[in-house]
């Protein structure tokens, strides 16, 4: 097997801090940890390139550097890339992660690096590679090099990579479904018996942490501003115009309220099998309060009610696909000059 | 408070003349359960089968799976506030006729994302802790006209009618085997010992309850707060399963798997097993403040917990609840584990969860979402309709949430959604 092994200056063997403004350097051969991986990955493979690169540099031109990677791996026929590892070091683990994911996007072959869980790259790239847990202790770069060559191989060869406590790595986050031996009665069991003894216990979920988003400032004058309705509630007109599904959509709507001053129930449908949609099937305005706001903008208290509703619909809608469709339809209200949003869920 | 259940091994099951229970094998006299059924007027007719394991049958829609039983007259009432007098449930002695089922078919439901089925042979089969049972199946018609509720109704009430009328057949024979569920409160002999409470809900009112659905003890769960109930309840025909069925069946709550669980740690001298509490998910903000906040208060103060076990019923947001009541619990400083089922459309964790609160560190991840059996069409199925029939009989492949049982969020499920 044909590897490329990128590392930074310092494994690179260039030196310390003091050389991390340095640009990529292509060696024919194994480097530093890259002649124990040849050891580890066994005598049919070879590391028949060595790219070395600066932290600093690296991190102020990555785009660069992933081009240059991306077409020195290619050029070499590799059927591997390996990447560090990089133990804690936050701005090698950011590249590192980097150029995997666009060796593994560009070529789709097998790529593997290792990484403490403080690393800034291993939540960066975590749901799109194997990395292997590498703590902090270089010291353990052999073992570290042992697991990531097991999961090189194993993925060069096409086979599924065990469960990450067993190989090594950190959890990708991707759900398998498994039949156990145990009931969930019995886990459970075990679980709160163990926690209320202050035994250790193995959850089979870990939360994923999200930054919290902090409330915008209040709108300073309502009379002046331009009011937006978005909904995820599944609201649509007569006859579902954009086809919106019932669960998850992938879509959004925008639909026209300029001249409409309250909403009448035939004119809607709801698709959304997350609540019951009994009460605003009879009243739409319950889900999307146009009547309401067209009152309020009569009486002058909303300057205006923008002249579009935007819906879609949540239920189970997984947290990428929600977050594109936020970011769509945020540029799209703020394109339209709208100053506010009322949000309406189910 | 203490319930014995008496045992009786079934190893057969069919129509015959005479309903009667002899050397393991039940016969089922179908003029005499269809007479009981037929009590109820609004029940124009009723076709009964009889499904054994390992025949190529398939039944669908189903409303409802029960353990067939009955209480030994004198010692208490037959689902009580359903079908008998309000009395409380847990005490006495119930009859079991256990390998057996009572399978309530929906002849007005069409085959849907909601809808359930049972497959008697194969793999499938084989996967749902229904699949080896003999299945005692009633498709009740109503007369035309009927309106939704009514139906859903009656079909409630003949479950529990059809399922005492099979459970009387053990009446007055010895049983194979007594099991016993008594809690001794908290004895001397339990002291250092993990106190265990379990939090349940039993519906989730983002789906509105029929005016006359019956849940618990007969009520229909609107406007319930949360309530104090002894293990034995949940077992002995206290609860029953709402029409918003999400994965669960009556004879899961007969047989609840979480309770028998804490049960045998505390008969094993493991834990002390203090007691339960159910409440339902909320579908108004205030209704949430005011279940999560007492349901966790009556596991504090009324039963003194350590430790507590808190389950689910639906989808989103009784999941939100349960984490709200779970973060409450450990701000009590009682210790929790919740049981979540797999919401992650992309199969990925971030999207898993809809909480996120540190201290609520302990969860059980069942999965199903990616698993489903492929199958060959069948000759026999039990269904309400033509139409559902044929729907059934040419399926090729069921989907692990789609047969009953597998999926269950109450403990009952071995279906794990592991994070790889």
């Amino acid at each position: 097997m044909k590897v490329v092994h990128y590392l930074n200056q310092f494994f690179g063997g260039l030196g310390g801090e003091e050389q991390a403004g340095i640009g990529p350097e292509v060696r024919a051969e194994a480097v530093g940890p890259g002649r124990l991986l040849e050891q580890v990955l066994g005598d049919d493979s070879t590391v028949v390139k060595t790219i070395i690169c600066g932290d600093n540099y690296a991190a102020e031109n990555l785009e660069s550097v992933m081009e240059l990677v991306v077409n020195e791996v290619r050029d070499s026929g590799a059927e591997l890339f390996v990447a560090g590892p990089c133990f804690v070091a936050g701005r090698y683990g950011v590249a590192a992660g980097a150029l995997c994911a666009a060796v593994q996007a560009e070529l789709g072959i097998p790529v593997v690096t290792g990484m403490g869980v403080e690393n800034p790259g291993v939540d960066l790239y975590r749901q799109e590679l194997y990395i292997v847990d590498s703590g902090e202790n270089v010291a353990e770069m052999r073992d570290v090099l042992t697991r990531m060559a097991a999961i090189a191989k194993v993925t060069a060869s096409g086979e599924d990579v065990g469960r990450p406590a067993e190989w090594g790595y950190i959890p990708r986050g991707i759900m398998r479904d498994e039949i156990v031996e145990e009931t969930a009665a019995v886990r459970l069991a075990n679980m709160i018996v163990a926690k209320t003894q202050g035994q250790p216990y193995e959850t089979e979920l870990t939360q994923t942490g999200f930054e919290p988003i902090p409330a915008p400032p209040a709108v300073p004058d309502l009379s002046n501003a331009t009011v937006a309705i978005v909904t995820d509630g599944g609201l649509v007109p007569a006859g579902n115009p954009d086809n919106m599904p019932a669960i998850a959509s992938t879509i959004w709507g925008s639909y026209d309220i300029a001249t409409v001053d309250n909403l009448e129930a035939e004119d809607y449908e709801v698709y959304h099998r997350g609540y019951d949609n009994r009460h605003v099937l009879n009243d739409p305005d319950r889900l999307v309060p146009v009547d309401v706001l067209k009152e309020l903008e009569k009486a002058g208290e909303v300057g205006k009610v923008y002249e579009q509703f935007l819906s879609m619909t949540g239920l189970a809608n997984p947290i990428a696909n929600s977050r594109r469709i936020g970011q769509e339809i945020a540029e799209n209200l703020k394109n339209a000059g709208v100053d506010a949003v009322i949000l309406t869920s189910t | 408070m203490k319930l014995t259940l008496a045992i009786h091994e079934v190893s057969d099951a069919k129509l015959g003349s005479g309903t009667s229970l002899e050397g393991g094998t039940l016969t089922v006299d179908a003029d005499e359960l269809r007479e009981a059924i037929l009590e109820d007027r609004r029940i124009e007719s009723v076709d009964i089968e009889v499904a054994n394991p390992g025949e190529p049958c398939r039944i669908g829609v189903v409303f409802d799976i029960l353990e067939p039983r009955a209480k030994e007259p004198g010692t208490g009432s037959d689902f009580p506030g359903l079908l008998g007098p309000m009395a409380m449930a847990g005490q006495g002695t119930t009859h079991v006729l256990r390998g057996t089922a009572l399978t309530v078919v929906d002849a007005q439901q069409e085959p849907g994302i909601a809808s359930k089925m049972m497959e008697m042979h194969g793999e499938a089969a084989a996967n749902s802790p229904y699949g080896n049972l003999h299945h005692v199946v009633i498709v009740p018609h109503m007369i035309p006209g009927t309106p939704r509720h009514v139906e859903l109704n009656a079909l409630r009430l003949a479950s529990a009618r059809a399922t005492v009328f099979l459970g009387s057949a053990g009446i007055g024979q010895d049983p194979d085997s007594t099991e016993e569920f008594e809690l001794d409160g908290p004895s001397t002999d339990r002291e250092g010992l993990p106190r265990i409470a379990y939090i349940g809900q039993i519906h989730g009112h983002q789906m509105v309850v029929e005016e006359d659905e019956r849940i618990l003890y007969g009520s229909n769960t609107e406007g319930m707060i949360p309530v104090t109930m002894h293990p034995n309840e949940w077992l002995d025909g206290a609860v029953v399963c709402s029409y918003w069925v999400m994965r669960v069946e009556t004879y899961f709550y007969q047989n609840h798997s979480i309770i028998q669980e804490l049960y045998r740690r505390h008969q094993a001298g493991e834990i002390n097993f203090v007691g339960t509490v159910a409440t339902v998910a909320a579908s108004l903000e205030a209704d949430r403040n005011r279940n999560c906040l007492l349901a966790a208060h009556q596991a504090k103060w009324n039963l003194n917990a350590d430790g507590v076990v808190l389950t689910k019923y639906g989808g989103g947001a009784p999941h939100v609840d349960m984490g709200e009541t779970a973060r409450i619990c450990e701000a009590l400083g009682m210790k929790t584990v919740v049981q979540v089922s797999d919401s992650s459309g992309d199969r990925r964790a971030e999207s898993a969860m809809l909480f996120n609160y540190p201290e609520v560190d302990a969860i059980v991840y069942g999965g199903g979402g990616d698993i489903a059996w492929d199958v060959e069409p069948v000759e026999r199925v039990i269904a309400g309709s033509p139409a559902v029939a044929q729907a059934l009989a040419q399926m090729t492949q069921i989907p692990a949430q789609a047969l009953c049982g597998v999926t269950n969020q109450q403990g009952a499920s071995v279906v794990r959604a592991v994070v790889y």
